[in-house]
């Protein structure tokens, strides 16, 4: 199992109150499999892919990586940027890309992040962006690519370390019905190739039904 | 162990390190940040790197100038006073014992005895009271560089059909009847010593190629009168002169030196055209002044009913000591003189004295030997290094130097918070991608550190381009120099400004020349990089503090 999570409960502060945005979350995702999130807007959907990476702590529960469990104890804190580095690929909505970095630099900051430095990951970014169709614009800067352009970088970036899991956070939101859909299409095809578990946060039904699971968070509970 | 075994199974495909892209991460962030990519210049960071090279470049070259003053000043000193002065409690009569005593020294290599008080001087209805001095003429020049401050053409005539071509005069002019005077005293007499001319129209030697008659030597002696040379051949000539009884036949291999005292010493340079019967050449000389010389010895003859009259002297030369601190109006004549006009023959008040080379450098040498003379001569004697006669004024010159250092630190740190500011303003734009970063695998300490790592790049390219500004001001001083003071004070105010700081013959040192110069421009790189690296502190430590999750939510 690359993902498992187990009764995870999040709250936040609110006033004199606490809001509970998750309760009681389990799911669990197999090595190449993906498996999408819909909810509507504020439902905690980010949140729980933060609490899936680790970027912030649950109130309960546990988060365990490839059967390694991701808690607050010590060894696994100072650990934990370089596990998130080789495990995970992150694709965001808004792409966040490094606007003084150019196209192969964005994807090569990924693969340095974890350490690897070569003329091979050069290869692979290349080989990467050229999959993604980026090949002839790995020189360009974020700020002259289109959303779409842009995407397809962030997946790319995402790609490179081959991660073993890839957490999606609506990265179609940004992107026009068509250049979404050209998006996803990589997206998945890419998981496929590489073997790599995706978990996909969504409004889109239709690109939630090509996962292989789809799961609705509803009242911070997920539901199927 | 079970996280390397999952890091192992994680990196199944993992890359060889040994590979081209060596450069950390953070480090490559931080330079991509200053320097994007497809960008020639980040003007952000070209603001911040000239801003702190201008600091660095100030800060070194005013300490390298001040340290060429100080040089050039310790020069100064040591050409006036010798390494060192050997001044015994009370006068002495009886000092031959002790000058080989001190000549013995293996570190000492000239000694030379000197007598002073003040004496008046009288030329007409204008006095002066100068510092006086008493010189052994045969040891003189090698204690003090007594022909180095003797003036060339000091009040130069210019005639209108005339060159002046006086000589400079050497220490062997100095006689018991002849002084030398420092400028501010010719002025205030208003003497001079004596002078030559050479006409022009009477040369008959016009034609190109022809020799040319200087004068070597000018004495104090010479009387004013016009002189003649006719040449008789190629290789002889003919010196007449209504003050000369007879004609003096010179033979161009004679040793011009020869000559009796008052008549200038002629010497004939060939030109490519060999001299010639009735090549002619004519002079005009215009004697040296003479004053009156009282002393206060005199008073005590006086009072006995005693007639004294002055003493008449000649002016042999005129000189000026570069050392600021030697007194303005003074007076050089012979130990004789000196102890003639204080009416005590054979004293003497002292000795200075120069080192070899390698102990003048040292301070603490020079002191040791010093310290070693002391317990030579015994009680009755002491002996004071240069350093410590003058601590006072390089005491000053310290000072002035801390004092720079103090104003000038403020410039760095004024860069410092420029930086601060810029790379604060940074971090807060930059939010969702400090977010991004520890998402991606980043520690909330590497992230921080790419923004310590703007400032050390800030201050290590203005360091580099602060002290190549530096060499670059050292190498043409002179130019830069000459155009600011030009442009604040003028042609006029140029002369002005080089007579107190004189930029121009000021010796710097290049830091591969001296360890002083590269140890300030080692200290004053170092300064910049450490404030510009703290500078980087502030925001590093706010992007540390940001949480990942807020970051990336974050509009």
């Amino acid at each position: 199992m690359v993902l498992r999570a187990e009764g995870l409960a999040k709250s936040f502060p609110f006033e004199d109150k606490r809001i509970h945005v998750l309760e009681d979350i389990n799911l669990s995702l197999e090595s190449g499999k993906s498996l999408s999130i819909r909810g509507d807007s504020g439902c905690g959907k980010t949140t729980l892919l933060n609490l899936l990476s680790r970027l912030e702590s649950a109130d309960r529960g546990t988060v365990k990586w490839q059967d390694f469990e991701m808690n607050a104890s010590k060894q696994c804190a100072s650990k934990e940027g370089v596990l998130r580095a080789h495990f995970l690929g992150v694709v965001y909505q808004a792409y966040y890309l490094i606007p003084e970095l150019n196209v192969l630099e964005n994807v090569l900051i990924a693969a340095k992040l974890s350490g690897a430095y070569g003329k091979e990951v050069s290869d692979r970014a290349r080989e990467l962006l050229s999959n993604m169709g980026m090949g002839n614009k790995e020189r360009q800067i974020p700020g002259k690519l289109s959303g779409g352009e842009r995407q397809r970088v962030a997946i790319a970036r995402a790609m490179i370390n081959s991660p073993k899991l890839i957490l999606a956070d609506e990265p179609t939101g940004n992107l026009d019905e068509r250049t979404g859909g050209e998006v996803m299409e990589l997206l998945l095809e890419s998981c496929d190739e590489e073997k790599t578990a995706l978990v996909l946060v969504t409004h889109n039904q239709k690109f939630a039904e090509a996962t292989d699971e789809t799961l609705f968070l509803k009242e911070g509970k997920l539901q199927n | 162990m079970k996280v390397k075994k999952f890091l192992l199974f994680c990196r199944k495909s993992e890359i060889d390190h040994a590979f081209s892209m060596k450069i950390h991460w953070t480090l490559y962030l931080a330079w991509k940040q200053l320097f994007p990519s497809k960008k020639k210049v980040s003007f952000f960071s070209m603001l911040a790197v000239i801003g702190v090279a201008l600091g660095v470049n100030v800060m070194i070259v005013v300490i390298v100038f001040m340290q060429g003053f100080q040089e050039k000043f310790r020069k100064d000193i040591i050409d006036a006073q010798g390494h060192g002065r050997i001044i015994p409690w009370k006068s002495q009569k009886k000092w031959s014992v002790q000058q080989k005593q001190i000549e013995d020294h293996n570190a000492i290599t000239a000694v030379m005895p000197y007598i002073q008080g003040q004496l008046l001087l009288q030329k007409g209805e204008f006095h002066s009271i100068p510092f006086s001095m008493g010189i052994d003429p045969n040891s003189g020049n090698s204690v003090l560089q007594v022909d180095s401050f003797l003036k060339e053409g000091f009040l130069k005539m210019n005639a209108h059909d005339a060159q002046d071509i006086t000589p400079v005069p050497t220490i062997e002019t100095l006689e018991d009847e002849v002084v030398f005077v420092s400028s501010q005293v010719a002025r205030r007499l208003g003497v001079r010593p004596p002078s030559i001319i050479r006409f022009n129209d009477l040369n008959i030697s016009e034609s190109e190629g022809v020799g040319m008659v200087n004068v070597l030597r000018l004495d104090p002696f010479v009387e004013s009168a016009e002189w003649e040379i006719i040449f008789q051949n190629d290789s002889e000539f003919i010196i007449s002169s209504d003050v000369l009884a007879d004609q003096i036949l010179i033979n161009l291999t004679d040793d011009p030196k020869e000559m009796d005292l008052g008549i200038p010493v002629f010497q004939a340079v060939p030109g490519s055209r060999p001299f010639k019967k009735g090549d002619r050449f004519k002079f005009h000389v215009f004697k040296g002044s003479k004053f009156e010389v009282f002393a206060p010895s005199m008073i005590e003859k006086v009072k006995a009913d005693e007639m004294v009259p002055p003493r008449e002297v000649k002016v042999g030369g005129i000189f000026e000591v570069p050392w600021q601190g030697f007194h303005t109006e003074a007076l050089l004549g012979t130990m004789r003189f000196m102890q003639d006009m204080q009416g005590d023959e054979g004293r003497i008040d002292g000795f200075y004295f120069k080192t070899m080379k390698g102990f003048a450098k040292d301070e603490s040498h020079l002191a040791k030997c010093c310290e070693e003379l002391e317990s030579k001569l015994g009680d009755g004697w002491t002996v004071i290094p240069w350093f410590v006669e003058n601590a006072w004024f390089f005491d000053l010159l310290k000072f002035e130097e801390y004092l720079m250092i103090l104003i000038m630190v403020p410039i760095g740190l004024v860069a410092a918070f420029a930086i601060a500011i810029a790379l604060m303003t940074s971090v807060l734009r930059k939010i969702r991608e400090i977010g991004l970063l520890v998402a991606m695998g980043g520690s909330r300490f590497s992230v921080g550190f790419v923004f310590c790592l703007q400032g050390f790049i800030i201050g290590l390219l203005g360091a580099i381009l602060g002290c190549s500004f530096a060499l670059l001001f050292m190498r043409f001083r002179d130019e830069l120099m000459g155009f600011i003071v030009k442009i604040i004070a003028g042609e006029d105010g140029q002369v002005g400004v080089s007579q107190f700081y004189d930029f121009y013959s000021l010796q710097i040192y290049y830091p591969w020349e001296s360890p002083e110069s590269l140890n300030t421009f080692l200290s004053f790189a170092c300064f910049a990089i450490l404030v510009s690296t703290l500078a980087g502190l502030l925001p590093a430590w706010r992007a540390t503090r940001l949480k990942p999750a807020d970051s990336l939510r974050s509009e």
